[in-house]
């Protein structure tokens, strides 16, 4: 057996290595720095500095790019415009979820458990709160999640494709689980959300261990050319495809294959939901593209029926349960799920114009849920003694929000607004585009159906504004809710609004970049 | 042939163990079933040219993922059966019949299918293993070293409590015990009584009275303990010495007698049930 | 014997898992249904290994029981503080999330 050192491409790898090994580094310092306050910080700024750093890397290799992209490892991992682009929109869910996480209300209670092995109620947790213990390894665990997620929307290879699913994952489980407050909702919705993760990770192995029996290599592009080649293989090339599509439309929450979203969404530490919510379905779509586009183009007409379906199905499910929901973290979920649909309409028939509007899409509803759920940390339950208790998430309690804090509430509507699509915000722009490259390909009654169920889905959106704005405060509840103030949280719903506001109105020349990124680079078979 | 014949042994081992799954009421028969479809799996990688595979298997999945399960099978509590009341009726029978349909889909899938089988393969031997671990597969090992980090700083956050009060020395120990009204020395022994195997009789105080707190605790609560008084009328009544407390006191543990159960008297009341019995 | 009937073993192994995963409601049993499936997967792409007379399936294989025993670790390690929370893994009884 001669061994040949493989030849690596290490410049294209640079952000990951970055975002990955700051993790790593940021896991010794748990070891090293003792006191939690300062391990926070250190946390904080390491975090920070490297998701910054890494965001360079990219822009430095979106603007040195010559050709299509790189190849690395014989088909391994694909560094191209597309992959970029996602990976520019990771980091910036990850650096805005970050702040979140790292958010204190006034009286300095974090998100997240101050312990996270205690149960709730407990003379531990009692102790580890009167020491002030903090979780702060939920920083490098965020890192892990995002280099995972930017790995996810890189690689290329089904094999591979497991291993990033898996590294963004299990950091996501754990975090689920760390919840300061509700600590019973927030153990189950991780139980949940691991139990159908790692059943729909299964499901995934499967398929691609199926195209590889099928094709004999799991390199997207390797399996492209196999299954033109192939012949008598259909059974288990197209069983293979859609156990690998279904696999994805798991992580996208797509119906049906959704039941995780609103356990997970309700149960997680607000600031873990608005980074989950913005960051696993930007992976999720970047992945759902690379393998439809690449691997599994030849069955395009075989497995339109099944992005047909799933996405019907989630625009219809998503709207209408939303619609019911008094719980708006619960609606926020049921309406990502509706969005799930949105994503996979722009995918019916896989028209090139997809490629790069389903990135723009995605930064934007990214976008408009970290400022949702920002917005949501803010408005706080005041106990009886008026101390300041978890936060006010039943939808009757946000009823005159408009009277007690006008920027906030005008804020959390124009997120709301850019969710149901409302021209003049960004998320108008995103559904133009995504529902533009699906009538290019002849999706039309696809889009009809997205409009209506867009139209259905702006009477919650706007019912929750209305409540904001044009009800009063109950006669006995002026003091039942406390407007928290969090510099960082407020930084967050800032720079994401003003986002929203400046796509919606002058899209242009970010749309411009990312048509760029509209380019896939299909690598040499492995 | 024999081929074949292996191959029947392991589908055997392997789906008939698995049903547990489905059908077993405890979780830790499902555990040591799934154990035996590990091994299965491991033979069958032998089987298919994957020596080294096989070893694995067994390293990892027998001796390591199953104990971890049944490790936590014990700590969150052996004898627990599963409700097997459904809060939704008939789900379970339409997922069963979803499960079933999966599987006669995926089998006819695969049963259409004909590959060719390469004639002469290679075979899994850690060195061929190794080449293509670290040649085209190199990243995929390295980017696994970050997951292998995220499950053990998951597992700690998760489960471990760091000591929240500082560690009391010996001498803190027994200055709150004594604070609290316990006796500064030892627990006084049951059984004074040296003619009666006598964990369940008080003992005597210098008055002669018994001290019911050297008896323990659990003896009482099961009922199982003794009057001093009734000891002590023995002793004091001449007419009932000798017979069968002098034979108790006389047997020591050298005693042949006492492990040769054929040579017991038969007249002699088992002293163990018969005290129970005076006991209640 | 082709290889072949291996995968077709799998695909037996691997409906059993996910019905127990569907069934089960004690979260231990069905975590052991995801793990039952995914060494049908690994059985899957040994026996295709076999077929291509490649090693390639076979490390893959390799990788996935790695992921798989970092998976067990998160998993167990949340049944566990779900049960020291609750003293119960049942996935229903606390119906405190509902649809």
């Amino acid at each position: 057996m001669t061994f040949t050192t493989p030849a690596i491409e290490w410049a294209p790898t640079a952000p990951f290595i970055v975002v990955l090994g700051a993790a790593a580094l940021a896991i010794l310092v748990e070891a090293i720095v003792r006191t939690p306050a300062t391990r926070r910080l250190v946390q904080l700024i390491l975090s920070l500095v490297a998701l910054l750093a890494a965001l360079g890397l990219v822009i430095v290799q979106w603007a040195m790019l010559k050709g299509a992209g790189t190849v690395v490892l014989e088909g391994m991992l694909t560094v191209d415009r597309q992959s970029l682009a996602w990976q520019a929109v990771l980091l910036v869910s990850g650096l805005l979820g970050t702040l979140l996480f790292a958010a204190r209300t006034r009286a300095g209670e974090e998100a997240f458990a101050s312990l996270g092995a205690a149960s709730p109620g407990s003379t531990e947790e009692t102790l580890a709160r009167r020491k002030g213990l903090q979780v702060t390894e939920v920083f490098p665990l965020a890192l892990f999640a995002v280099g995972g997620m930017m790995l996810f929307t890189s690689v290329t290879d089904l094999i591979f494709l497991f291993v990033a699913l898996e590294v963004f994952s299990l950091p996501l489980y754990i975090l689920v689980a760390l919840a300061r407050r509700r600590r019973l909702l927030s153990h189950e919705g991780a139980l949940k959300y691991f139990l159908l993760g790692a059943f729909s990770s299964a499901v995934f192995l499967f398929g691609a261990a199926l195209l590889y029996g099928a094709t004999g290599t799991t390199a997207f592009a390797g399996v492209g050319t196999g299954i033109v080649g192939a012949s008598g293989l259909d059974p288990i090339i197209l069983t293979g495809a859609v156990f690998v599509v279904v696999g994805l439309l798991f992580k996208l929450g797509a119906v049906p294959f959704h039941s995780w979203t609103p356990d997970a969404y309700q149960g997680a530490p607000t600031p873990v939901t608005a980074f989950m919510g913005a960051a696993t379905k930007a992976a999720a779509a970047a992945a759902l593209i690379r393998v439809l586009y690449v691997a599994l183009h030849p069955l395009a007409w075989e497995l339109s029926w099944l992005i047909w379906v799933t996405a019907i199905a989630s625009m219809l499910l998503g709207t209408v349960v939303a619609l019911v929901q008094t719980e708006i973290k619960r609606m926020l979920a049921y309406s990502s799920i509706a969005h799930a649909g949105f994503i996979l309409v722009a995918l019916a028939g896989l028209p090139d114009q997809a490629v790069w509007a389903l990135p723009f899409y995605l930064f934007v509803y990214g976008l408009a849920t970290l400022g949702a759920f920002a917005v949501i940390t803010q408005v706080r339950e005041r106990g009886e003694d008026g101390t300041v208790l978890g936060e006010a998430t039943r939808l009757g309690q946000w009823a005159g929000l408009g009277r007690r804090s006008p920027w906030l509430a005008g804020a959390m509507a124009l997120f709301l607004l850019s969710f149901a699509g409302i021209p003049l915000t960004a998320g108008f722009v995103g559904k133009f585009v995504a529902f533009g490259a699906a009538i290019s390909e002849g999706g039309w009654p696809l889009v009809l159906i997205a409009v209506i169920a867009s139209a259905a889905a702006a009477f919650f959106y706007v019912r929750l504004v209305v409540l904001m704005f044009l009800t009063d405060v109950p006669e006995d509840q002026e003091d039942a809710i406390a407007i928290d103030y969090s510099p960082l949280a407020r930084v967050v719903v800032i720079v994401t609004a003003v986002a929203i506001v400046l796509l919606g109105v002058v899209p242009g020349p970010v749309l411009a970049a990312f048509e760029n990124a509209g380019v896939l680079l299909i690598g040499a078979a492995g | 042939m024999v081929d074949t014949v292996i191959f029947w042994v392991i589908a055997a081992i392997t789906v008939i163990p698995a049903f547990s799954l489905i059908f077993a009421r405890k979780a830790v028969y499902v555990a040591m079933s799934i154990v035996l479809v590990m091994v299965g799996l491991a033979a069958a990688y032998i089987t298919l040219d994957a020596p080294f595979l096989g070893v694995v298997q067994i390293v990892v999945y027998t001796g390591a993922v199953m104990m971890l399960f049944l490790f936590v099978l014990m700590l969150v509590g052996v004898d627990r059966r599963e409700d097997m009341k459904e809060t939704l009726t008939g789900q379970r029978w339409i997922a069963l019949f979803g499960a079933g349909g999966l599987g006669a889909f995926l089998i006819a899938m695969v049963a259409r299918v004909s590959l060719p089988v390469a004639e002469e393969p290679l075979v899994g031997e850690p060195d061929v293993i190794a080449g293509v671990l670290f040649e085209r597969y190199v990243l995929v090992m390295e980017v696994l070293g970050f997951l292998l980090i995220t499950a053990a700083v998951g597992a700690l956050v998760l489960t471990h409590v760091p000591r929240l009060k500082p560690r009391k020395t010996q001498l803190e120990v027994q200055r709150d015990r004594v604070r609290v009204g316990a006796d500064p020395v030892n627990k006084v022994f049951p059984g004074v009584y040296a003619r009666h195997n006598a964990l369940d009789v008080p003992a005597l105080d210098p008055q002669g009275e018994p001290i019911e707190q050297s008896v323990s605790r659990v003896l009482k609560v099961r009922n199982q303990t003794q009057e001093g008084a009734h000891f002590r009328a023995r002793l004091d009544d001449p007419s009932r010495a000798g017979g069968s407390d002098a034979e108790h006191s006389g047997r020591g543990l050298s005693d042949p007698e006492r492990l040769d159960p054929d040579r017991l008297d038969p007249d002699r009341p088992d002293p163990e049930g018969s005290d129970r019995e005076e006991g209640r | 014997m082709d290889p072949i009937n291996f995968v077709i073993l799998a695909c037996v192994l691997f409906a059993i898992g996910a019905a127990a995963v569907l069934v089960r409601r004690n979260a231990i049993i069905a975590f052991m249904g995801v793990e039952l499936m995914l060494n049908a997967a690994n059985l899957a792409l040994v026996a295709f290994s076999r077929i291509h007379g490649q090693v390639d399936g076979q490390v893959m294989a390799f990788f996935v029981m790695v992921v798989a025993a970092a998976e067990v670790v998160v998993g167990l390690a949340i049944i566990i503080a779900v049960f020291r929370a609750r003293q119960t893994i049942s996935l229903d009884e606390p119906a405190e999330l509902k649809g």
